[in-house]
């Protein structure tokens, strides 16, 4: 018999990687088409404001979504929000991972865990 | 855009065949239609995180992937990619290519010395392996019956580990190639278990790799956006077919695109700079 913990891990981190990779394309999509639009063009520009850019990834995810919430869906936002989710989504389940050895009182893979996302917290952070 | 799409989706799906993240293949091919080498290497990471996403999430559901073997030498790929991303900053170009080239022999070296060997054979843990609790079991389809294995050498596979992160940081790559060589040869795990488990760890290597570029400014969502749409469909396709092939064949497969990315890497050394 498979580990039954393990399996229910397995699980959410599998919908964690599809809601993040499905969602982050469909969001790339319509950003694609709503430039298109927009530009009148799919050519490849390496302008400034193409560029993605902030202090660090948590910043820039939160002016992202800020920019939403103040209405401005621009297709360049709708592009950015797609990159930004498919980056932070080995993260989340990261975080998640931590969470459920937490719950499950797992203490090995509970700091295991906890000590690869404090790591990959410094290393966004400091960056 | 279009063709940046159609050439994401053939690697994302070799990506996901392989255990290799894509992006040692989508870079050159990216520079050789004109893309500026840093541009196609920063939107090459995001691209390696949707490759590796996309079919981990086909490898975990279908439990190919060895979850507490991933997060154990995670600890290791992640700080040995900081470490290489920041040595990159100082060391020459050229080198970077050399490099490449050995550490890509090295894996072609071990793995066809093994292509007779389907499965590992009776593996006696050490007792730090045992404690990380590194074994599981898989329905394998092509062989028709249910694999059971267990590994061993888990801190020789964490400096092994510390090793690839170090040269994926150095060379903005997944080392798709030397992770499922540490698995395989150091850990014994099963091919098919290696490939999803270097899959699953590899975005996490990818995402600090990105942090570099993203704060850099040279991530540019024109480029990163098609190639992340199209690695992420050529993935879930090649995800999805993984079971049902031989694991000598995916081996093969991946002897003769290491072999490719040897010359490759050599020609460019010669050539550059």
């Amino acid at each position: 018999m498979r580990e039954p913990s393990l399996e229910k891990l397995e699980t959410i981190i599998s919908y964690i990687l599809i809601f993040g990779v499905v969602a982050s394309v469909i969001i790339e999509t319509v950003g694609i088409i709503s430039h298109y639009y927009s530009e009148g063009n799919i050519n490849i520009t390496f302008e400034p404001r193409f560029a993605l850019k902030g202090a660090n990834l948590f910043i820039f995810i939160g002016s992202t979504f800020q920019d939403f919430l103040r209405g401005s869906f621009t297709s360049l936002n709708i592009l950015n929000l797609g990159l930004a989710l498919l980056m932070i989504t080995p993260y989340i389940r990261v975080v998640a991972s931590v969470g459920y050895f937490g719950m499950v009182r797992n203490i090995k893979y509970f700091f295991i865990t906890l000590l690869v996302l404090a790591i990959l917290t410094a290393s966004l952070i400091t960056h | 855009m279009m063709v940046v799409l159609i050439i994401s989706i053939v690697v994302g799906f070799l990506g996901a065949l392989t255990g290799l993240g894509g992006a040692s293949i989508l870079i050159p091919i990216l520079v050789w239609f004109g893309v500026p080498v840093k541009y196609a290497i920063a939107a090459g990471m995001v691209a390696i995180i949707a490759t590796s996403s996309g079919s981990a999430a086909s490898y975990v559901r279908e439990h190919l992937t060895n979850v507490k073997a991933a997060f154990y030498l995670e600890i290791f790929t992640v700080i040995g990619a900081i470490i290489g991303a920041t040595v990159t900053t100082v060391i020459a170009p050229r080198l970077l290519y050399f490099l490449f080239a050995v550490f890509l022999l090295t894996s072609f070296y071990g793995l066809s010395g093994r292509l007779r060997e389907e499965f590992p054979e009776a593996v006696v843990q050490d007792r730090f392996s045992k404690w990380l609790e590194l074994d599981g079991r898989y329905y394998d389809q092509a062989a028709g019956k249910e694999i059971e294995y267990k590994m061993t050498n888990a801190t020789l596979a964490g400096v092994g580990m510390f090793i690839a992160g170090l040269a994926a940081g150095m060379l903005g790559i997944g080392a798709g190639a030397f992770k499922v060589s540490v698995h395989e040869l150091l850990l014994k795990m099963p091919s098919k278990i290696s490939s999803a488990t270097s899959n699953f760890i590899i975005g996490m290597t990818a995402l600090a790799g990105a942090s570099v570029y993203f704060a850099s400014g040279l991530l540019f969502v024109g480029l990163a956006a098609p190639m992340a749409v199209g690695v992420t469909i050529g993935a879930y396709v090649g995800g999805r077919i993984l079971n049902r092939f031989p694991n000598l064949m995916i081996r093969y497969l991946f002897l003769v695109i290491v072999f490719t990315l040897i010359i490759q890497m050599l020609y460019k050394g010669v050539t550059s700079q």
